[in-house]
């Protein structure tokens, strides 16, 4: 009987200790927050609960951090507000995506040293003359289980992420797969294995098959909405779509240095009911940041028209990057008077809103004239605002919404030839709606076209734009 | 660039994201830019898809008016 009891309690001790060593990591992973600072105390509220049951909790971004928002894209030293407020939150890592590089490399190793995570990225080589030292790997000890990253960010076929190729010059970048291929040692030395990956969904799939040696993929870049955790060759990929609407709490559970449980949910971030109250104070004080009325130019006479402010916006394009037409929807001139005096960065965003990109194409003179007939067509607001051209429009008289035909001209009277081959740049939206054919579809330059503004003003210094029209519209005869 | 959207196939410029092909294709279909704001962007697999997605070349995507 004696023997009997000690060989039970024996065996009670023995499955004791065996649950001792089961032990869950959770974590909370955000992606592509593109500065959505506005949800950022509800975040801070979900990673306080967390924290709360979890003390051990690790935080994660999978990169796109910044642009998007000109509270902290425009801010004295860009992105700076979503730094702050990372490290306010806790964050333990971000993997870079390709808009972290948006300030360029010397933007970027100012941010990183004022970070309180690590930057965990494979794929990019150190840079120290921008102070910038990506960590290929990075090894949590959670409660004595050992979770290791391993970062990468997408690149293209210039074997640099999507950014302005300017952003990444003194840069250099390596392959995904093969790069991270040569972390596999961290499958020896971890218990978890975690593939910190902006490279975008359909890519997290197709690599999955390449890394049985990894338990989950925390993803970005491709704004896809994951319900949860979803497993692709039993690699468990995670990602949620964009701007901080939704995070994801992954927990992973370990038995004896082995994983034996993965699974994912989605907590609503936009909609979530409490707010850390500091980190909402720092969110308002950014965003009443005075450096939005920083005065960029001064205007000598009030501008009265859209004419004018599109004739100005697309001056600004034009001269900025060095292309030969300028081309706005008429749409996007947000407003029709600025009174003489400061052009401010606050001027600037009320007047080009949307974030547009400025997409730049090379055009014969006639699928530019078909351009601008097809902006025209597709844009409720009339005939698109032009830079470096006159335009002579004539609206159909059966039916005044429509252009009958353009003629196209220099600014000097000269005749504008059809057939040569010109540098076009225009935003976007218009790139988008224009369906007229052309053998360019052109190029995203990766920088917003109210920056690109900004830069012009800030050049420029004074403006003037009393008396200009580059857009004459008549009406049809018959 | 060349995107599918609900099986029409889009050209676009490169760097082009999800906004700008469904844009195209309602141009493309009379359907008026508009209506953009009316629907959902999913992707191959069926998740949704943000409007600021970037896109690749051959991407096929799904456009639902919802509203």
């Amino acid at each position: 009987m004696k023997k009997l009891l000690l060989t039970l309690a024996a065996v009670c001790l023995l499955g004791a200790a065996a649950r001792a060593e089961r032990k869950e990591v959770h974590i909370l992973s955000v992606n592509d927050m593109h500065a959505k600072i506005e949800n950022m105390p509800q975040l801070a509220a979900i990673a306080d609960s967390l924290r709360g049951l979890y003390p051990d909790l690790l935080i994660i971004s999978a990169g796109d951090n910044r642009t998007g928002e000109p509270l902290n894209d425009l801010y004295e030293i860009p992105a700076y507000p979503m730094v702050i407020l990372m490290n306010m939150i806790g964050f333990d890592a971000t993997t870079m995506g390709n808009h972290e590089f948006d300030s360029g490399a010397e933007g970027l190793g100012k941010l990183m040293h004022m970070s309180g995570f690590d930057y965990i990225c494979a794929n990019l080589d150190p840079a120290p003359a921008f102070g910038i030292y990506p960590r290929p790997t990075e090894i949590f000890d959670v409660n004595g289980v050992k979770v290791g990253f391993v970062g990468a960010v997408e690149v293209n076929d210039r074997m640099t992420p999507d950014t302005h190729p300017d952003n990444v010059k003194g840069l250099s970048f390596k392959p995904v797969l093969e790069t991270v291929q040569q972390y596999k040692w961290l499958r020896d030395v971890c218990d978890v294995v975690i593939f910190l990956s902006h490279i975008g969904y359909d890519a997290d799939v197709e690599i999955s098959k390449d890394l049985p040696w990894v338990d989950v993929i925390i993803g970005g870049h491709s704004h896809t909405a994951i319900d949860g955790g979803e497993m692709h060759n039993n690699v468990m990929i995670t990602q949620v779509v964009n701007r901080l609407v939704n995070a994801t709490h992954t927990t992973i559970t370990v038995d004896n240095g082995k994983v034996v449980g993965r699974k994912a949910e989605i907590i609503n971030v936009a909609d979530f009911p409490k707010k850390n109250v500091v980190v909402q104070e720092v969110v308002d004080y950014f965003s009443n940041n005075p450096a939005f009325q920083r005065v960029l130019a001064t205007l000598t006479a009030p501008m009265t028209s859209y004419e004018q402010l599109g004739c100005m916006m697309t001056d600004a394009w034009r001269v900025e990057t060095g292309s030969d037409i300028g081309v706005t929807n008429t749409g996007g001139v947000r407003y029709d008077y600025l009174p003489a005096g400061p052009f401010t960065v606050s001027d600037v965003l009320r007047l080009d809103p949307f974030g547009n990109d400025t997409v730049q194409m090379e055009m014969t003179g006639q699928e530019l004239k078909d351009f601008l007939i097809s902006i025209s067509r597709n844009d409720t607001y009339g005939f698109p605002k032009v830079s470096g051209i006159i335009c002579n429009v004539t609206m159909d008289k059966k039916d005044p919404e429509k252009v009958k035909d353009v003629k196209i001209t220099w600014p000097d009277g000269s005749k504008f030839d059809l057939k040569k081959t010109y540098k076009v740049v225009t935003n976007s939206y218009s790139a988008a709606i224009a369906d007229s054919p052309r053998k360019d579809q052109g190029r995203n330059l990766n920088r917003t076209t109210a920056s690109i503004i900004q830069e012009y003003l800030e050049h420029k210094g004074t403006i003037d734009y009393t008396g200009v029209c580059n857009v004459f519209e008549t009406v049809s005869k018959r | 660039m060349k995107v599918t959207v609900n099986r029409t196939t889009v050209e676009l410029f490169e760097g082009a994201r999800s906004q700008h092909a469904v844009l195209r294709y309602l141009v493309h279909r009379r359907m008026g830019a508009a209506k953009l704001h009316q629907g959902r962007i999913y992707d191959a697999y069926g998740h949704e898809i943000g409007l600021d997605a970037p896109l690749r070349e051959g991407q096929i995507i799904k456009f639902r008016i919802t509203k």
